[in-house]
């Protein structure tokens, strides 16, 4: 075996359109051009060499730690919680009648003004992920209960005929049923407890790369500043296509 | 001697209705299906067919009454019994066997058994070639097909059926008729076969039965001396012709009646 074909097969094979790719570049280059027009914005170059050089120094990768730990627990309690609420509301007529208004109520409202309030309740660490949380619940249940009451009233039918006890029904009838919207809720639930941890960590916290964007702004590091944001930006924005993609494979 | 298959004795269904007034879907129903015989129900819209299939299929508890099939009392879902929905019943996220294995998967019969079983029905429906389709590649027959072949593979030794052809095209409906008079003439259910559809009726049973509009009831019960080995042909003749003609003077009132009270109730 060449070591040509042992590189190719060992890397990830993506299958990136052409146009996606051409549209990188396109991005890449106004970046670029920005950069020459303005002394603020970075060049792509002097950012990814940042973010290199940070990824270095063990201090900043523990703020990448405390906010990729933030919203991994964040989005596993909000996709927990969601799903559960999201099966309380989409079965139970009564509780779809005393607390959908809530639901709905409480789903426009802008959580992050309640950050103070759980502060002094959560602690600095608890409360970005309590943030995080709020801001992940709100689509995985909305989409969980709506795909439930969208499923077709003979599955029910079907499931009564034979005789299915209730983790039959929920597992091989309901999660495969609504596992579009399923997915759809996770996905919005993935970035959304990402939002709102970051968002948390812009006002107040020890750790986290919300408060290296901060800091690195008001030390007129813009180099560091854009490394960071262009590390969250581009995780963000890699999860969010694999889990789209992967909801559209799905039958 | 024959063996009794369903017995249905004194049956009434009745809806609360919430604010609405309460609604007599079944009124004192008693009949008796010989084990292994084909009955069809045909009676007007709304006049509670679903409902009494439901009932004989232990979904639904009766106000009065009781069912007993093969000579033992339903008190529940059962698994004597198999019912084919009106509806397409087809899990979209299922090949056509693993469709066809669902109604076993639950019942906890062996994995191998199911394998074997499942694609054993599929034969018997005329879907080879299939096995591995999704819902959405077949059409609203096949569909029908699959739903049929996931209730006989539970093996029932009543089958129900609820208009399972209402939503397919007049020819689709023809075909798939005769395959399940194939079908019932070598598994031998018994068989208690939904239509509104009167030749259906005529050209699939051995005898029909005439609900009247609410509160349902059985008002005329046909026997149909038509050669067991029929088929779509035999609407040509003058027994068929006979038959449909009884059959339509007793429901035409009926169909009346309900077409007034429900005009007349909007
Ligand atoms: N769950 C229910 N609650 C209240 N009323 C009901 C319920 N199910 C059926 N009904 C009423 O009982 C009557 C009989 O309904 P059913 O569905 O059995 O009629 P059907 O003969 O099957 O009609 P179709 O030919 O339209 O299928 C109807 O008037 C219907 O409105
Ligand atoms: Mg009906």
């Amino acid at each position: 075996m060449t070591a040509a074909s042992v590189h190719t097969r060992r890397r990830p094979r993506i299958n990136v359109p052409a146009g996606s790719f051409l549209l990188l570049l396109l991005v890449i280059l106004l970046w670029w051009l920005a950069a020459q027009l303005s002394f603020v914005i970075p060049t792509p170059a002097d950012t990814v060499g940042a973010l290199v050089s940070n990824f270095g120094d063990a201090d900043y990768r523990r703020h990448v730690e405390a906010t990729a730990a933030a919203v991994l627990v964040a989005f596993l309690v909000a996709g927990l919680l969601g799903v559960l609420l999201g099966l309380a509301l989409g079965l139970s007529k009564w509780v779809r009648i005393i607390f959908e208004p809530l639901v709905v109520g409480f789903n426009g409202v802008p959580k992050i003004v309640l950050y103070p309030v759980l502060l002094p309740i959560f602690s600095l660490s608890g409360s970005k992920i309590v943030m995080g949380v709020l801001f992940g619940l709100f689509p995985i249940l909305i989409n969980v209960a709506a795909g439930i009451r969208d499923m077709p009233a003979v599955y029910w039918k079907l499931a009564r005929s034979v005789n299915a006890n209730w983790w039959q029904v929920l597992t091989q009838i309901i999660v495969p049923a609504i596992r579009r919207p399923l997915l759809t809720g996770v996905r919005l639930a993935a970035s959304l407890s990402a939002v709102g941890v970051v968002l948390a960590e812009f006002f107040s916290t020890r750790f986290g790369l919300g408060r290296v964007v901060l800091r690195a702004y008001g030390n007129g590091n813009y180099p560091d500043m854009m490394a960071t944001i262009l590390l969250l930006i581009s995780v963000a924005f890699i999860v969010s296509l694999l889990l789209w993609r992967w909801e559209r494979k799905t039958r | 001697m024959s063996q009794p298959g369903i017995q249905i004795s004194d049956l009434s269904v009745e809806f609360a209705g919430g604010d609405a007034d309460p609604v007599t879907a079944v009124s004192g129903v008693s009949q008796e299906i010989d084990a292994h015989r084909f009955v069809s129900i045909v009676g007007p819209s709304g006049c509670g067919k679903s409902t009494l299939l439901n009932v004989v299929a232990g979904l639904q508890q009766p106000t009065a009454g009781s069912i007993m099939i093969d000579g033992k009392p339903v008190t529940g879902p059962d698994r004597r019994i198999g019912l084919v929905f009106q509806e397409d019943s087809t899990l979209p996220w299922k090949t056509t066997t693993d469709n066809v294995a669902f109604g076993m998967r639950i019942l906890g019969v062996a994995k191998r058994d199911q394998q074997r079983r499942a694609q054993e029905m599929i034969d018997l429906v005329g879907l080879q070639g299939f096995e591995q389709s999704y819902p959405a590649m077949l059409s609203g027959g096949m569909r029908q097909r699959v739903a049929l072949a996931r209730t006989l593979a539970q093996q029932p030794s009543v089958l129900l059926m609820d208009e399972p052809f209402a939503a397919l095209d007049q020819q689709t409906r023809i075909l798939l008729g005769a395959e399940v008079r194939r079908i019932w003439r070598q598994t031998k259910q018994t068989v208690l076969f939904v239509t509104h559809d009167l030749s259906e009726a005529i050209l699939m049973s051995q005898q029909v039965w005439v609900m009247s509009y609410r509160p349902g009831r059985i008002i005329d019960v046909i026997d149909v001396d038509l050669p067991d080995d029929r088929d779509a042909s035999v609407v040509s003749t003058p027994a068929f012709n006979e038959l449909q003609n009884r059959i339509w003077s007793t429901l035409q009132q009926e169909a009346m009646r309900g077409f007034v009270a429900e005009s007349t109730a909007a």
